[in-house]
């Protein structure tokens, strides 16, 4: 294991930002701490980077105990939301900075740092003020200049988020193989689960300063732990007493199977290829996702009356009463 | 944030507060005690001075004057700096401020060469139409006007820039005129960064002294503004006068400082 | 009473975090957009302008020109005038270089520093620029003065000098790195500290270098005001020539003496100073722009 983080409590005065935190992270794997915004992510990442001190448990990167260690001393590079560049320093004197700061021989910073902005693609930025830079490639240079000494884990806070979605979504392949090129342990915050599903290695939901549930993307995707997990990977209805994807009802125009909960198509929206059906039923609203040919076997109009029941092999929660 | 260590901490701390406690408080402090030396006898003789009375009162005029028209160019200069664009835009934003960087002395001797009646460039002509500049109020509410022109345009250019011309285009969409537009759109927007550079002016030109003692002449009883009557009551051995005098100054300027850290808002992060 | 005095507003506008493309990407060439109404604003504050300073100040630069530069030569060579140059230029060096270090740790203080009576402190740094400059230089005496209670008679000695400069020039340095200082992001001294940099370190090559520019400005501010300062010394200094009287004081001596043309060579000598602290402000100013 490459980072053990047990039983770390973070409180802001009255406020507890992480309650009894236990996570345990495999060496050279990419793993997304995902969850809303101000359930403590950041704090996290933070006191695993030494920038801020846990109230209590411990923190152990790669077989050493850092719960006391100082940020300096940890070995860890930190990827912020906005950069953090410094501003007064080109490009290369940025990746350059750690590697100056323990005297490196001056040969070896320039090479090093030369390979370095080869592989974030800044090659012929070099001597470019940070602020001549776009937003994706000052990310790129503070990727650059945290690799640059070679730390054991690389923490990313949000990296993406001040970028445009565009961008966002190209950064964010791109530090897929860049993972799979440098192998670095990598930690990412971020609360956008469709990134932690697509880029990461395992993900670790945290809400309310506690783990919801660790796991492959699959494994949340497909046994979520609990309704939290399950609302916030994707969408979900409530069907009876199950909470379930609205594309895994079955409908049908006729009564028959057992069990199907009779309602009425309200609204029928059709959204690219495929229809999206509120259908009202006696315990609310539902919402149905069809494919448009399915849609159209089914002639379903608005004030059509369905049956609905949960499709064999869905993924469902029981519903918590009364939220 | 990083840190300084905590005995590091303390010393830095020391040197800014010794620095001025000796350097401010403590010197301001020991005039507003040396006018109570004698409870409230200083003042009260001040006040019943009429050279100082008078000066009081030449001194609010020419100040009140001097904030009026810097108002009013300060506000249009800026309107004109920010929402237009015309050749020669840069050089003058950049003249605006040479007044802050100008000794006083030599604002006084500027305007009086220009100004005198006798080989000034402008003074006699004006003079031969019956109208005195310098040795008179008019030069010195040139004076005050000059030192202290950039202080309200400082104020408002910003938040001119800040609230761009949004809200102006769409008061215009929607029918309002040029005059409409400035009282009811723009003037409300900038109306704190106007009473700021309004404080700001009048705590300034209240307290000009340089400028004003070379183009008012220093006529006693006639052309001595308030901070003239300090010097001249030091110099004439009449220092409890010279004191109470200062205390009002120092209670207007404070005053001055209190309103604008009271109603400037917070620096937002 | 902060940046307005001061003049370093853009200094001290750090650009956001965001990727905002600089201004100077923007720059058209002069175009007109004055509507006619504006056109006449312009034209009256032009005319106001030029009375008011333009024309004046062309009337110095006129006057001191009108002597050719034999008289420029026999005012500087002037023995008293001199020695006020060059106690006001080495004076205000002096109160310079201990604004910088003073007014830098102040501000450092005022913002990183948390103690019970700090925004009084904010306060007082202001008292400077408020208080009229002849007050001021009462305010001094009654502590440096023949009466004073720490028994130090600093009145009319050069001392006297450079603790009026010091004490009009306060504000500056500690106006123009605050909110320079406040401003910088908490995240860029983090990344230095994960990437392994010590306290030392980072305040030497990170903190300072970000500040320099804030710090150039207000001790240009502070140089500029220091040699143009009359108020504070009237009652301070005792203006005694070759030893405590500076620049201004000799000028209007000049103008006493009905010399309006050595006076006029004197002052054009510091408004080109004035001038010259101008452009390397504009110059410091577009330098920080440029690192966005
Ligand atoms: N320095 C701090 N002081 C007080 N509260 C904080 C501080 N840092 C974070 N918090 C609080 O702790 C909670 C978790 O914050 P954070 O870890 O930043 O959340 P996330 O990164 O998941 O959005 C939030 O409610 C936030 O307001
Ligand atoms: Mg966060």
């Amino acid at each position: 294991m490459s980072i053990e983080v047990t039983n770390v409590t973070k409180k802001f005065g009255d406020f507890v930002a992480l309650d009894d935190v236990s996570v345990s992270l495999p060496t050279g794997q990419l793993t997304a701490l995902l969850g809303p915004s101000g359930g403590g992510k950041s704090t996290l990442l933070r006191i695993i980077a030494g920038l801020d001190s846990a109230d209590s448990g411990t923190i152990n990167i790669e077989g050493t105990d850092a719960t006391r260690l100082p940020a300096q001393k940890r070995g860890v590079g930190f990827v912020f939301q906005h950069y953090a560049v410094f501003k007064h320093m080109t490009v290369a004197k940025n990746v350059a900075f750690g590697l100056e700061i323990r005297k490196r021989p001056k040969d070896e910073v320039k090479r090093r740092v030369e390979e370095l902005l080869e592989l974030v693609h800044l090659s012929q930025f070099s001597h470019r003020l940070p602020s001549q830079l776009s937003g994706g490639q000052r990310q790129r240079m503070a990727l650059a200049r945290a690799l640059a000494v070679e730390p054991k884990v690389l923490l990313l806070d949000e990296p993406f988020g001040a970028l445009d979605a565009k961008v966002r979504k190209e950064l964010r392949d791109w530090l897929r193989r860049l993972h799979d090129e440098v192998h670095v342990t990598t930690v990412f915050v971020t609360h956008d689960q469709e990134e932690a599903l697509e880029v990461a290695d395992e993900i670790v939901v945290i809400n309310e300063g506690r783990v919801e549930q660790i796991g492959t993307p699959d494994q949340l995707y497909d046994e979520p732990a609990n309704d939290f997990v399950m609302g916030f990977l994707g969408e979900v209805t409530q069907l009876g007493d199950v909470r379930l994807r609205p594309h895994d009802i079955e409908v049908a125009v006729t009564p028959g199977l057992a069990g199907a909960i009779e309602g009425t198509a309200t609204r029928v929206l059709r959204v690219g290829f495929e229809v999206r059906v509120t259908v009202a039923t006696s315990g609310g609203d539902v919402t149905v996702v069809l494919t448009r040919t399915h849609a159209r076997q089914l002639e379903l109009v608005e004030g059509t009356k369905v049956w609905l029941t949960a499709a064999s092999g869905a993924t469902t929660v029981p519903a918590m009463v009364a939220v | 944030m990083v840190d300084v260590s905590t005995p590091v901490k303390w010393l830095l701390r020391l040197v800014a507060v010794g620095y001025v406690f000796f350097l401010v408080a403590w010197p301001v402090g020991l005039v507003v005690q040396h006018t109570f030396d004698a409870g409230f006898d200083n003042l009260t003789e001040a006040l019943s001075d009429e050279q100082v009375v008078g000066a009081l009162q030449l001194t609010l005029m020419v100040a009140v004057w001097a904030v009026v028209i810097n108002l009013v160019f300060g506000v249009g200069i800026s309107l004109l700096l920010v929402r237009f664009e015309f050749p020669g835009k840069r050089v003058l934003s950049a003249l605006i401020d040479l007044p802050l960087s100008v000794s006083p002395v030599v604002v006084g001797l500027a305007l009086l060469l220009v100004y005198n009646g006798r080989d000034g460039w402008i003074g006699p002509a004006a003079e031969s139409a019956g109208f005195q500049i310098i040795f008179d109020s008019p030069g010195m509410i040139m004076a005050t006007c000059f030192v202290a022109l950039p202080l309200i345009i400082r104020e408002v250019v910003p938040v001119l820039h800040e609230i761009g011309d949004d809200q102006e285009q769409a008061a215009r969409s929607l029918g309002a005129s040029t005059r409409q537009t400035f009282w009811r759109i723009t003037l409300p927007s900038i109306k704190w960064a106007v009473v700021y550079g309004v404080v700001l002016s009048l705590a300034r030109s209240l307290g000009e002294f340089g400028a004003v003692k070379i183009v008012s002449g220093n006529i006693t009883g006639q052309t001595q503004t308030a901070t003239l009557v300090v010097e001249a009551k030091y110099q004439n051995f009449q220092q409890q006068t010279a004191y109470a005098t200062s205390f009002l100054l120092i209670l207007v300027s404070i005053a001055c400082l209190v309103v604008v850290a009271f109603l400037r808002p917070k620096r937002t992060h | 009473m902060t940046s307005a005095l001061i003049g370093a507003s853009e200094v001290a506008r750090p650009a956001s975090p965001e990727g905002r493309r600089p201004r100077r990407f923007r720059r058209s060439t002069p175009r007109n957009t004055l509507t006619r109404g504006a056109g006449l604003g312009l034209g009256i504050a032009m005319i106001w302008f030029s009375l008011l300073v333009l024309i004046p100040l062309s009337a110095v630069i006129a006057a001191a020109g009108s002597g050719g530069w034999d008289r420029y030569f026999s005012v500087l060579r002037n023995d008293q005038t001199w020695a006020a140059v060059t106690l006001t230029v080495g004076q205000a060096g002096i109160v310079t270089l201990v604004n910088i270090v003073i007014g830098t740790v102040i501000a450092w203080v005022l913002v990183r520093d948390q103690f019970w009576g700090k925004r009084l402190l904010d306060v007082i740094i202001d008292v400077p620029f408020a208080l009229p400059t002849i007050v001021a230089g009462l305010v001094l005496l009654s502590l440096y003065g023949p009466n004073s209670p720490l028994g130090i008679h600093w009145a009319f000695t050069e001392n006297a000098v450079a603790l009026a400069l010091a004490f009009v020039t306060l504000p500056f340095v500690v106006r123009t790195v605050q909110p320079v200082l406040e401003e910088l992001e908490a995240d860029v001294e983090e990344a230095a500290a994960s990437l392994g940099a010590s306290r030392g370190t980072i305040l030497r090559r990170i903190i300072l270098p970000s500040l320099a520019p804030a710090i150039a400005a207000g001790a240009a501010l502070s140089f500029a005001r220091a040699i143009s300062e009359y108020g504070s010394l009237v009652l301070l200094s005792g203006n005694r020539p070759f030893e405590t009287e500076v620049v201004s004081v000799r000028v209007l001596t000049f103008i006493e003496n009905g010399n309006n043309g050595s006076a006029a060579a004197l002052a054009s000598v510091m408004l080109f100073v004035a001038l010259v602290v101008i452009v390397a402000l504009d110059i410091v100013q577009r330098r920080v722009a440029r690192r966005g």
